[in-house]
Order: structure tokens, then C-alpha cells, then sequence
């Protein structure tokens, strides 16, 4: 039997040429159009194991063919201890090629975060739980789902409201509706966060807190993605009902997005690079 | 009187004297949420403004007026050196369960929930009450754990009141309605003013509003008012009930407000305690181990105060402080009002939820250790 350091490092280096190969294998879906808005979804990522260092370069390896500038950190983003040196093993470390890059990270915090990293600056949080940016037609909504005061909601209202682009699309941590087994969704947070979604025409949500991925079917007219898996995995753990679309829990994983006027396309990768769901979205219409 | 009044009239006195109607609504909403979730919350959104902050309001008088009659001659808490033991296993009690709380949510990881930690100070009033007297029964260790428990809560209370503001602040107009609140209160006592209504209607719902402008929690607005409604003599103890020839206002508020204040926590029940019983992360703990130091937390600080010249109750021994400190890791009722007082709608404030239902397992607790130590019903 190999020592246990040479295991892992063959571990590794089959996982490296794997991906190699399933990069150049699989189907390169989205179109990679120059003047699109791209960005990366990734939830429950900071452990500071190695699946999360093979998210990470998985993720570099698809930056190469698809150049994605924004990266939506789905909370959980740092889990356990969060001192500095948590922080370079837990983000700056495994992301240091795509921060390299130039790649900007907007965080929301989950519910093992340190509400102390609100101002960690690469999450570009600014200090605030819940806050709002747009890039071209596309507006990004990061919200607080630990903790809805009537002030967020009522910044969420107006903001809603008074969004011009095409595009509106909010992250947080809790899903509003999930088939994940361990937690399932947080209704408490939908019946005050969905009225406000339907009302202001948002498109697309982006969660994580269940350790998988998942695609709903729309729900009120909105999509619904779970990304929980980007460096924690629970196997298994899908409950699959009649508003899953599409579910991958047998590794981790990261969604890649590219927004080209009313077109949404998506495409989820697993750890070693193999893709396990893609679409596009019509504006209100979904085309496979 | 017909037999189906008499039932009625049985049951409903039943529930006063054992103070069911919280754990029923409780019960309640536990079934409710876990299935029917959307209607359940929509209602909860919809009740939580009106029953915590409107009238749990009645009920925080109710306490209040236990707490002003305690300090009459005969009452628990005349004479600082009768009240200062409780009040010490009380600081104790809340200083063992804030350190229990933080470190396990530290420990957990759960960083997000650290600023609940004022939830950790509850000891339940009712709850802890109905315990005691079942192992006790008419037993001095009864006031002694009210009195530790009202102690506990009343830093709760202050640390809800001053370190965790309640929407937006206007300290200065807050600061002015409330002076002119007491003063109100204060000259309708100078005049003798023997009706409770005049003090509910114009310095009660001054200091309503002034706690809501003031970013302070409202349910409170009472608690400066009714010490001044004019009291009887003497008290007859913690929790029990008036003397019938007693017509003092302080005693016709009561008799008056005893009723809808049970409807108040049957609602209060309802509104609060609906959590999922499946997908809550390990926050939910943070609570229950919080209440598990507390009873260290409680003997120690006794043990101090006792070392420092002060003495325990007649009949109540090392054995029976073990088993009121084991009564007293209930935290249900207050610790549920703390935790909606200081934590925003989510899946937080569901774990601490969650964490307050489970403190009710500290009556097993104190049950167990009252039979190990053969304590007052096991004595025999």
C-alpha cells in the first residue's frame, strides 16, 4: 500500500489529468460571446479541503475558454475558524489563480460565516449584508437571508423597484424552495423574500445552504438555482419531487452563467470537470 | 350551575393554575408549521406585531406587579438582604449561560448566531414555576427560584431594552414621551386615582410609544407604569393569587388582565414556537447548552454569596438549591421573547426557537435530580 502522502498525490494527479480530459471531452455549452455579462456561482466552498482547491482550479481551467470577470460567493464562504490565516487558506489560496485573473468575488454571508467579513475586501460586500450592482443589462441583489429585518426588505422593494436593466437576478444563502433532504427550504424567509420577487419581475435566484446542486422548475415564474456543493458535498442527499429540473449530488461543483441580452445560459460543472446540466433561458421561457 | 359550565369553569381555572395556555399554543404551532409552512408563516408575519408588541405588553405588567408587591413588607423581595442571594444565583445563572452560549457557538461555528446570546439569559416564569411546585410543593425553594428567575430575566430585559435596538431610533423624543409618561403616572398616584384605567390609557400608551420611538422593545411599556398604580399592604407571595377582599387598583388589574393575558400567551404560543422540526443546523444547541451551564452558573454564585455572609432560605439546603438551579434550565417563554426581541425573521431565529422548545427538557432534568437527591416529593 503507498504511503499515505504518495496516495494523495497520485490522488491528485489522476484528478488533474482527468479534468484535463473532461474539459477537452465534454461539450463546451455556452456561447462565450465577446460583449456578454459571465460570472460563476459557487456556494458552501470555504472548507480549505482539497475539493474545494479542485473546485478552484476546475473553475481556472473553464476561465481559459470562458472568461468570466464576476465571481457570486453563495454563502458559507468561510467555514469553522475565520482568522486571517483561515481566511488565505479558506478563499485567497484556492482562488489566488482567478483573483490573479482579475476576477471579482461579490459575497453574501450564510450561516457559518463571521458577520466580521462583511468587510473582508476581496467579497466586495462593502460592509453591508445585503447590497445591489449591475453589470451592463444584468442587476445583482445580494441578500441577507439569516436575518430579514424590515429594513432589508424595504431596501430590497425599492431597489427592485427602481432597477432599470433587463436582468434581475438575487443571491443569498437559504433557497426558497430546495429538494435537498438535510435541509430543504426556508419558507419563513420565502413567504416575505417571493412576493417581493414576483411583484418586481425578478429572473433568476441563486442559493446554496443544501450541499448539492439543483435546477428547479420555475417557480411563479422565476428560476431557481442551488449551489451548495463548491468545496462541501452531501451524496445523495436529493429528494427528487416534481419541481426538480435537474439535480447533481454525487460531487462538488460550480455553475458558470453568460447573460447575452434575453438569453441565460447556464452550465454546471462538476469538481473533475464533466458537465452536469446546462440550458438557456429565454427571458420568462426556457429553451433546452 | 349546568355540568357543561362547570366543566368549562374546571378546565379554564385548570389551565390558570398550571399556566397551559403557552404551552398549548406552542403545541399549536409546532403541528401547524410542520404542515401547513406557508400559511403558518404568512399568519406568524402577519400576528407577530400585534401579540409581541401590543400584548405581551399586559403580560409584562402582570410580572411587574409581582415584582412591585414583592417589595411591600412581607413581600420575597423587602429587604435587600432577602433578595440579594436570589439575585446573585440569578447574575450567576446568566453570566455561566452567556459564556456557555458564545462558546459553543463559536465552537459550532456558527458565528452568525453570537448576537442571540441575550436569549441565553431567559429562565421561564411560568414553566420553572409549575416544576417547582410539583416537586416542592408549598415550599420556601419556590419564591427563592421566582425570584432567581425574575432576577435572570430582568437583565435580559435590560440587555433587550438598552443593547439591542428595536427599529429606528429617536432617543430624544423616546427620552421626552417617557418623562412625561412617569410624570403622569405620578400625579394621577398624588391624586389617588383608585381606577388602573386612567394609568393604562395615558401613561401606558405614552410609554408605548415612547419605547418604540425610543428603539426599545414595547412590550415593555407597563413595566415603568404599574408600580405606580396604589397596591395593597402586604404580599401574599410569588404567583399567588390575591386575597378576595383585596380591592386595591394594582389587585383589579390583575384580576382584571388575567384572562386576556392567557388568551395573550396562548397567542403569543402560536405565533412564536412555529419552527420546523427537520433541516435546522446545529445552532438549535446553542440555546439548550447555554441552560445546561446555567445551573453551575447558579450553585457557584450561591456558594459565593453564601461564603460572603448571606443565607439561603429556611428549609432550603445545598440538595434543594441543586434542584431549584436544575428548574431553573428552563428558558421556554422568555427565551423565545428574547430571541424574537433580538433577532430578525430567518433560519436563525428558527434554531433559537427551536433551542428555547428544548429547554422544556430541564424539567425531566430537574425531576431526575430532585429524585437522585431525594428532594421535596422524592423526600418521602
Amino acid at each position: 500500500m503507498p504511503p499515505p502522502r504518495a496516495a494523495r498525490l497520485l490522488t491528485t494527479l489522476a484528478l488533474a489529468t482527468s479534468a484535463w480530459w473532461s474539459v477537452a471531452a465534454q461539450p463546451f455549452t455556452l456561447p462565450s460571446l465577446p460583449d456578454s455579462v459571465k460570472f460563476a456561482a459557487i456556494g458552501d466552498a470555504g472548507t480549505g479541503d482539497p475539493p474545494q482547491y479542485d473546485v478552484a482550479n476546475q473553475m481556472t481551467r473553464f476561465h481559459a475558454r470562458f472568461p468570466f470577470d464576476q465571481v457570486l460567493l453563495l454563502g458559507d464562504n468561510i467555514y469553522g475558524s475565520q482568522g486571517p490565516q483561515d481566511l488565505i487558506k479558506k478563499f485567497s489560496l484556492p482562488y489566488k489563480a482567478l483573483l490573479d485573473l482579475g476576477v471579482t468575488f461579490h459575497a453574501t454571508l450564510g450561516n457559518h460565516d463571521d458577520p466580521a467579513n462583511l468587510r473582508y475586501p476581496p467579497w466586495n460586500m462593502g460592509g453591508q449584508s445585503y447590497y445591489s450592482f449591475a453589470t451592463k443589462n444584468v442587476r445583482f441583489f445580494a441578500l441577507d437571508s439569516n436575518k430579514v429585518d424590515q429594513k432589508e426588505l424595504a431596501w430590497l422593494e425599492n431597489a427592485l423597484k427602481t432597477a432599470q436593466e433587463d436582468w434581475k437576478i438575487c443571491y443569498f444563502h437559504h433557497p426558497l424552495y430546495s429538494d435537498g433532504g438535510t435541509h430543504g427550504p426556508s419558507v419563513d424567509v420565502r413567504v416575505v423574500f417571493e412576493p417581493l420577487f414576483v411583484t418586481y419581475g425578478v429572473n433568476v435566484v441563486f442559493s446554496g445552504h443544501d450541499h448539492i446542486y439543483e435546477r428547479l422548475t420555475p417557480q411563479k415564474g422565476i428560476y431557481y438555482f442551488i449551489e451548495g456543493a463548491a468545496g462541501q458535498l452531501r451524496k445523495g442527499d436529493t429528494r427528487r419531487s416534481a419541481t426538480t429540473a435537474a439535480a447533481f449530488d454525487q460531487d462538488e461543483s460550480f455553475i458558470l452563467v453568460e447573460i447575452d441580452d434575453n438569453r441565460f445560459s447556464f452550465q454546471a460543472v462538476s469538481r473533475t470537470g464533466m458537465t452536469v446540466d446546462s440550458g438557456t433561458i429565454q427571458r420568462r421561457s426556457v429553451v433546452r | 350551575m349546568s355540568p357543561h359550565r362547570q366543566i368549562a369553569r374546571h378546565t379554564s381555572k385548570f389551565i390558570l393554575d398550571y399556566l397551559l395556555a403557552l404551552p398549548a399554543g406552542c403545541v399549536a404551532a409546532l403541528v401547524w408549521a410542520n404542515t401547513l409552512p406557508d400559511s403558518y408563516y404568512r399568519f406568524a408575519r402577519a400576528a407577530t406585531f400585534p401579540v409581541n408588541d401590543i400584548g405581551m405588553v399586559f403580560f409584562f405588567a402582570l410580572i411587574t406587579k409581582e415584582v412591585a408587591e414583592a417589595t411591600v413588607p412581607g413581600g420575597a423581595l423587602h429587604s435587600w438582604r432577602r433578595a440579594a442571594l436570589p439575585v446573585a444565583a440569578g447574575i450567576g445563572g446568566v453570566a455561566v449561560s452567556i459564556a456557555c452560549y458564545l462558546a459553543f457557538v463559536n465552537a459550532a461555528g456558527e458565528h452568525m448566531l453570537a448576537g442571540g446570546w441575550v436569549a441565553a439569559c431567559a429562565i421561564d416564569l411560568p414553566g420553572t414555576y409549575i416544576i417547582a411546585r410539583l416537586i416542592f410543593g408549598r415550599h420556601h425553594a419556590v419564591p427563592f427560584l421566582l425570584l432567581l428567575a425574575i432576577s435572570a430575566d430582568a437583565i435580559g430585559l435590560a440587555c433587550v431594552a438598552l443593547l439591542q435596538p428595536h427599529g429606528d431610533v429617536h432617543w430624544v423624543i423616546g427620552l421626552g414621551l417617557m418623562t412625561i409618561a412617569v410624570g403622569a403616572a405620578a400625579a394621577l398616584r398624588h391624586r389617588d386615582v383608585r381606577s388602573f384605567w386612567p394609568y393604562l390609557i395615558g401613561p401606558g400608551v405614552l410609554s408605548w410609544w415612547a419605547l418604540l420611538l425610543g428603539g426599545v422593545h414595547p412590550a415593555l411599556a407597563l413595566m415603568p407604569v404599574v408600580p405606580f398604580l396604589p397596591h395593597g399592604r402586604r404580599d401574599r407571595g410569588l404567583l399567588i393569587e390575591p386575597a378576595p377582599q383585596a380591592h386595591d387598583p394594582l389587585t383589579l388589574f390583575e384580576r382584571w388582565w388575567r384572562f386576556p393575558v392567557e388568551g395573550v400567551l396562548l397567542l403569543f404560543g402560536l405565533v412564536n414556537a412555529g419552527v420546523p422540526l427537520h433541516g435546522l443546523e446545529a445552532g438549535l444547541w446553542a440555546i439548550p447548552i447555554a441552560a445546561l451551564g446555567r445551573p453551575i452558573g447558579i450553585v457557584a454564585a450561591a456558594g459565593i454569596a453564601v461564603a460572603a455572609g448571606l443565607h439561603l432560605p429556611s428549609d432550603v439546603g445545598w440538595r434543594e438549591l441543586v434542584v431549584v438551579a436544575c428548574t431553573a434550565a428552563i428558558g421556554l417563554f422568555f427565551a423565545l421573547f428574547f430571541a424574537t426581541a433580538v433577532m430578525p425573521l430567518g433560519p436563525l431565529l428558527l434554531e433559537l426557537k427551536m433551542g428555547a422548545l428544548v429547554t422544556l427538557a430541564g424539567g425531566a432534568l430537574a425531576f431526575a435530580v430532585a429524585r437522585v437527591l431525594k428532594v421535596g416529593r422524592f423526600a418521602r
